[in-house]
Parts: C-alpha cells; sequence; structure tokens
C-alpha cells in the first residue's frame, strides 16, 4: 500500500505570511504521512491547524491519530491548541521520545504554559492519549514501523522513520548535520570541493535507501557560517547526506523564515548542480505546502 | 452653555463621517496556458468547480496523448484558487517538474500531464 506523504507546514522559526513567501508557505512544520489507514503526524506548527481544518472536512473522519513532536520549540507546537479544538472526536497519541517527557506531558494538557496556549476549557477538544518511543525501540502502529533517532539540535531533537511495505519516509526536521564534525566552517567556505561532507552516521543509517527523506536545508553555505550553532543545516550538506544514503527523493525544509521563494527555489538549484557534478541522479526540491506525494 | 466661535470653528472642521470600503476588484477566472503538447497554444479559463483532464473525449481539457489516462488528473476549486489532484493515472501528473500526488496551485506553476504542459495563471 502507497504512503502518501502531505506537506502542511514548511517555514522555520516563525510563521511568515508575505507575498514573497506564498508559493512554498509561510506556516511552520507540520507533515502528514498516511499509510495502511493510518494517520501519522509530524511536529504541530501552525501548519497542523489546516490539517485540522482539512481533517474535519473528511469523510470519514479519522478517529485516531499519531502525533511525533521532534521537540518542544515554538515553532514545532503553537499549532496544536487549534488542531485539538478542530476535532472533539479525534483520539491523539502523542508520542514522547526524551527525558522530558513529564514536562512534554504537561505542556500539551495546559497544565503548563497555559498562558501561552489558549485553551478554552469549555470547548470540547481531542483526547489525548501520551504514549512513549524509545529511540532504541521502534514502534508498529498497525502494520507500520515507526522508529526516533536523536538530532543535533539545540536543547535536543528527534527525527522519525516511519517503514511500510518497503517503503521509508524520513523526518528530520531540525539538525545541524554539520554539528560536531571538524572543518566545518572550512567546508562550507568552499562549496566547489566536490568531496562528500561527513554527515551524522546514524542519520545516515536511518535514512538509507529512503523513499523520501524531508531534512533541515534552511541555509545555504554563507548563511550557515553566519548561524553556526543555530542548529540548522546548509541544504548543500543536506545533498550529500541525500546522496551517501542513496535516497530516491530529497526534499528541503525548515525554510528561513527571511527567505523569499526566489531564495528557496535558489537553494534547490544550487543542491541539483552539486548533485549532476558528484555524479548523483537525485530528485531535489523544497517542501512546499499544499503538495502531497505518493510513495 | 453659549455658543462661543470656537466652538463654531470646530464644528467647522470636525469632517463628515466617512465610509470607506475597499472597492471589490474585477476578478477574471484563473486560467491554465496550454504551452506544449497537442492543442497548444490555447488558454482554458478555469470557470467551473472541477475540470477532468485526459485522453477521455468528455474530458474537460483533453489531452490528445496515448501516456495519458482517460481520467488523468482533476483541477479542482479550492479556497486559495484551484488544487491539482492525480486521479490514479497510470504515469502520474508532474508540477514544475516534481511527480506529485496533489498540490495547491500558484501563479505560475507549470503543469505537465502526459505530453500536455501548462502554465497556471492566477488573475
Amino acid at each position: 500500500m502507497a504512503m502518501i506523504v502531505k506537506f502542511w507546514g514548511v517555514r522555520g522559526s516563525i510563521p511568515v505570511t508575505a507575498q514573497r513567501s506564498r508559493v512554498f508557505g509561510g506556516n511552520t512544520p507540520c507533515v502528514e504521512v498516511r499509510c495502511d489507514g493510518e494517520l501519522f503526524i509530524c511536529d504541530a506548527g501552525t501548519g497542523i491547524r489546516e490539517l485540522g481544518r482539512d481533517l474535519a472536512r473528511r469523510a470519514p473522519a479519522p478517529k485516531a491519530a499519531h502525533l511525533f513532536l521532534s521537540h518542544l520549540h515554538l515553532d514545532h507546537i503553537q499549532g496544536l491548541p487549534f488542531f485539538l479544538a478542530a476535532l472533539p472526536d479525534l483520539r491523539v497519541h502523542v508520542y514522547g521520545v526524551s527525558d522530558d517527557d513529564t514536562s512534554r506531558k504537561r505542556l500539551l494538557s495546559g497544565e503548563l504554559g497555559a498562558e501561552f496556549l489558549p485553551q478554552n476549557v469549555e470547548q470540547p477538544r481531542a483526547s489525548l492519549v501520551f504514549d512513549h518511543l524509545d529511540d532504541t525501540e521502534p514502534r508498529r502502529v498497525g502494520d507500520v514501523r515507526v522508529r526516533s533517532l536523536p538530532l543535533k539540535h539545540p536543547g535536543g531533537c528527534h527525527g522519525f522513520v516511519f517503514e511500510h511495505d518497503g517503503r521509508k519516509v524520513v523526518y528530520a526536521s531540525d539538525v545541524d548535520l554539520d554539528s560536531g564534525t571538524s572543518g566545518a566552517k572550512e567546508r562550507t567556505a568552499t562549496a566547489d570541493v566536490m568531496t562528500l561532507r561527513p554527515v551524522p552516521r546514524a542519520l545516515l543509517n536511518a535514512a538509507r535507501g529512503a523513499d523520501l527523506l524531508i531534512v533541515d536545508g534552511q541555509y545555504d553555505d554563507p548563511q550557515y557560517r553566519a548561524h553556526m550553532g543555530s542548529g540548522h543545516s546548509s541544504c548543500l550538506t543536506a545533498t550529500d547526506l541525500a546522496i551517501q544514503a542513496d535516497v530516491k527523493n530529497l526534499a528541503l525544509f525548515h525554510h528561513d523564515p527571511d527567505d523569499r521563494d526566489s531564495d528557496v527555489e535558489a537553494k534547490v538549484k544550487l543542491c541539483l548542480a552539486r548533485a549532476a557534478k558528484l555524479g548523483a541522479e537525485l530528485p531535489i526540491f523544497a517542501a512546499r505546502e499544499g503538495v502531497a506525494l505518493k510513495l | 452653555m453659549a455658543e462661543t466661535s470656537s466652538h463654531r470653528r470646530s464644528e467647522a472642521t470636525v469632517p463628515t463621517l466617512i465610509v470607506a470600503a475597499r472597492r471589490e476588484r474585477d476578478v477574471r477566472p484563473h486560467r491554465l496556458q496550454q504551452i506544449e503538447g497537442a492543442g497548444a497554444p490555447r488558454l482554458i479559463p478555469l470557470d467551473r468547480e472541477e475540470f477532468v483532464m485526459g485522453r477521455d473525449e468528455a474530458a474537460n481539457i483533453r489531452i490528445n496523448s496515448a501516456r495519458a489516462s482517460r481520467r488523468h488528473a482533476l483541477i479542482r476549486r479550492h479556497e486559495e484558487g484551484f488544487e491539482l489532484l492525480d486521479n490514479e493515472s497510470r504515469n502520474g501528473v508532474l508540477l514544475n517538474g516534481l511527480k506529485v500526488y496533489s498540490a495547491v496551485l500558484r501563479d505560475g506553476d507549470v503543469v505537465q500531464v502526459a505530453d500536455g504542459v501548462f502554465v497556471y495563471h492566477e488573475s
């Protein structure tokens, strides 16, 4: 059975509404993965509000969803109250993966941070079921195998791998692929050096052969050098990861909030040129709100 | 209170209430411009809720190509304009060169169905 992946929010850090970003969209991260009758959601940025509106119109309406939060930075959770309010009959399984599961539960239940996440306690909303996803042990949801892996990002972050019937989708929204590797500043200063960059081994192994790799590609090399330590990647290092992992499709994700559509398109062209020089036939595109792929 | 000259001056300078509203723009239908493939060039106004693109003679936007399925794709009205949907076709639908299952269309998008290439124009 095919996997359907739909992008509902692809912008990093803060939602953007400007005309200059209309093509790729300004909602913060939310990706829907539908497979084998199951509904998986990666992150609850502002894009999840649009997903919720769409789910409310679907017939039949889904009864359950599995929500995987990569981390608790605001751009990855700020849409959740609106989603929960839109679907009062939905049962949402929320998967915690880190040591702060307790604070995650308290935050999402409304106990913690109520002054920041607007909630009307009189209004019915989707029920939350808290579950745990261990990095060392994949879970089965229906016939879909799901696992998490840690990513280098300030405060910690997790990526998720979805596998079903020989197909694989990897979601790694926030990660500095060059973090912890020596020579990152020098490598990104000479983008025309045709040597594949070292990438995190765990993510490389997890992404091997993936039908779709959705990965942080917020910066080009000059932007990356200017923002080293911010926790995000150069799109060219993302390209090298995809090449080494032999993925079938690469989606650049977490677009910079200051990037115009033309800036995002320019990054894709840079990556395609690099892949071509390295002899890789790799479809590369920028994740775009409202686009769905069938794998 | 007795009216004073300063009151009279104030009344004279108080503007009458002005109600201003944005003019409703004359909205042209969105359009698909076929630039390649049999039937090009042609301009198709998107003036209904749904269009079927395909090889079928009854298709709203006929694609005369053996590589097109009979009802290959749909262009359906969406709150943000129009949405492109692959209708379980054999060869898929390309949006700006990427094979998609569905996509909300934006001005300037290039849609390819078999040999037919179309540019989407917003009004």
